[in-house]
């Protein structure tokens, strides 16, 4: 970012709110470590820095990269399946006016089943194994980036369309050149929007049967009353998802940088 | 030549039909530059879009040069009012897009577009977002757009409409000097009188809606134009104060006569 005035402080705004930013999590973790053991029951909180020798011993296991590997696995599994067949049915539905309006109701129907009741069944079907998690995973993403697809879509603006209309182009041209590109911004905040729901689909789906994963593991800290476990578990989360995140707003600016940047830009990438 | 024989539209609205263009008949010749104006809501961008192909008309048809409209059609260029460059294109690839969607190939295409873009002084802007231009660049590029495929018909709706007073100066100059190079039929229409007159062979004067064509006047000042100075034509001024009578009762409507 550019700034038209020159600064009084030598230091940037950028440099400001990394400063600002570093004291706010220094501050409450040094609060956290000093309220432990003191005016809370370690039992409950833990300790920032027993939190962090347990991630620091972890990281030495083999078992914890088999968790993240089992978790990732299948969190990209139904990242994958559900997005690209969420933008499939979008475009195809977006194409067919009368299929969408037929599906319309069922699928807001299907995808007001709370996932984490849908859950049991999906393990009775699909198994203990990564499976039922990838489905689990998958069926949450599906309609988030259907929905936004099917929106982004329909919502092309009519100008666009007649414009490629009267220059000759064909119903094909139209779909690939005008309505596709023109729905971008919407079918990739519908991906953006869908990748914590990949984490939470994976994440319930192994608390509640599962021999291995992140989830798993963090339940088995949990149930054993381990709560520095159970906290490192958090922040391996945590990490892995902001991680993920980084990553996809990157592709999201790259494929969007046509568009103009408006409002107020919070900007969460480091 | 181009022929719109009682061309007219109704749609039904609210359970009752409306008529929005009552039958226009209308003679232009190949290469006169026609200027159509009229109040607001006269149906004047329906009849446009009708010989555009992209709305169908309630009767009448149109032909081009004897061979009859059906649809869109390649030969009439449509340029509104609102730029409708594509925001994911850069000005080049909205300026060849035309020619993309003919199957030319990439270099032709864009050597084409490269040029059109020089001849409007946007040279330099080939890899600009629209987002990234002024509103009178957006509308330069609109207008090459249409112009890099050569359509024997050019319809424009209001295209200076959206611009302030200068850029619309200017950018009437550019049309002609564009037009009188090219030589396209044109079909324009605007609420501005002076833009009218300045710019055209004749003037089609439409009335209320529904819209009918109550005048039609030829203007004879003399070609090459200078539409910077096009007031202190003494013709203009004539032909201005004549036109404006008439289109005056047509703006204001009957009932204000009464009214002081």
């Amino acid at each position: 970012m550019t700034n038209d005035f020159p600064e009084k402080t030598g230091l940037s705004q950028r440099q400001k709110v990394l400063l600002g930013q570093f004291a706010t999590i220094f501050v409450i973790l040094g609060l956290w470590e000093y309220a432990a053991g003191r005016w809370i029951d370690v039992f409950f909180v833990s300790k920032p820095s027993l939190i962090c020798v347990k991630l620091w011993s972890e990281v030495f296991e083999a078992s914890f990269y088999n968790d993240l590997r089992v978790t990732s696995l299948e969190m990209f599994g139904g990242y994958a399946i559900g997005g690209f067949g969420g933008v499939i049915f979008g475009v195809l539905l977006a194409r067919w006016p009368v299929a969408a309006q037929i599906c319309d109701p069922i699928f807001v129907a299907l995808n007001s089943i709370p996932r984490i009741a849908l859950a049991p069944l999906l393990i009775i079907w699909f198994g203990i194994d990564m499976a039922s998690k990838i489905v689990l995973a998958a069926t949450l993403v599906f309609f988030l980036t259907f929905f936004n697809t099917l929106a982004g879509i329909l919502n092309v603006e009519a100008g666009l369309v007649n414009v490629a209309r009267v220059q000759g182009a064909s119903h094909w041209q139209i779909f690939t050149k005008v309505m596709l590109p023109g729905a971008t911004s919407w079918i990739m905040t519908g991906l953006r929007t869908a990748l914590p729901f990949a984490l939470i689909g994976v994440i319930v789906g192994e608390f509640l049967a599962a021999s291995e994963g992140l989830g798993y593991r963090l339940n088995q800290y949990s149930t054993t009353y381990n709560t520095t476990g159970t906290m490192a578990m958090l922040i391996v989360m945590m990490a892995l998802m902001m991680v993920l995140n980084n990553i996809m707003i990157r592709i999201e600016r790259r494929m969007l940088k046509w568009k103009p940047r408006s409002g107020y830009q919070i900007d969460t990438t480091y | 030549m181009m022929h719109i024989q009682g061309v007219g539209k109704r749609f039904m609205s609210r359970g009752a039909w409306v008529t929005a263009l009552e039958s226009v008949d209308l003679k232009v010749q190949t290469g006169e530059f026609l200027t159509i104006v009229g109040p607001s809501g006269c149906g004047k961008s329906t009849l446009l879009n009708i010989v555009a192909g992209l709305m169908p008309a309630s009767q009448g048809q149109v032909t081009v040069n004897g061979t009859k409209v059906t649809g869109v059609d390649r030969r009439i260029g449509y340029i509104t009012q609102s730029d409708n460059l594509f925001p994911w294109r850069t000005l080049r690839d909205n300026v060849a897009f035309p020619l993309e969607i003919e199957g030319m190939a990439r270099e032709e295409r864009y050597r084409r577009a490269d040029a059109w873009i020089e001849r409007v002084g946007l040279k330099g802007f080939e890899t600009a977002y629209p987002h990234e231009l002024s509103g009178g660049m957006r509308q330069r590029g609109n207008i090459i757009r249409t112009l890099v495929y050569e359509p024997e018909v050019l319809l424009m709706d209001e295209p200076f409409g959206p611009l302030d007073a200068q850029t619309r100066i200017v950018l009437q100059d550019l049309l002609l000097k564009l037009w009188e190079t090219s030589r396209a039929t044109v079909i324009f229409i605007t609420h501005d009188l002076t833009e009218a007159i300045g710019l055209a062979d004749r003037v089609l004067l439409m009335s209320a809606r529904p819209g009918r064509m109550v005048r039609d006047e030829r203007i004879s000042i003399a070609r090459p134009r200078d539409i910077f100075h096009i007031h202190d034509v003494p013709e203009f001024r004539v032909l201005y104060d004549d036109i404006w009578k008439e289109l005056e009762v047509q703006v204001r409507g009957p009932t204000t006569a009464t009214k002081p």
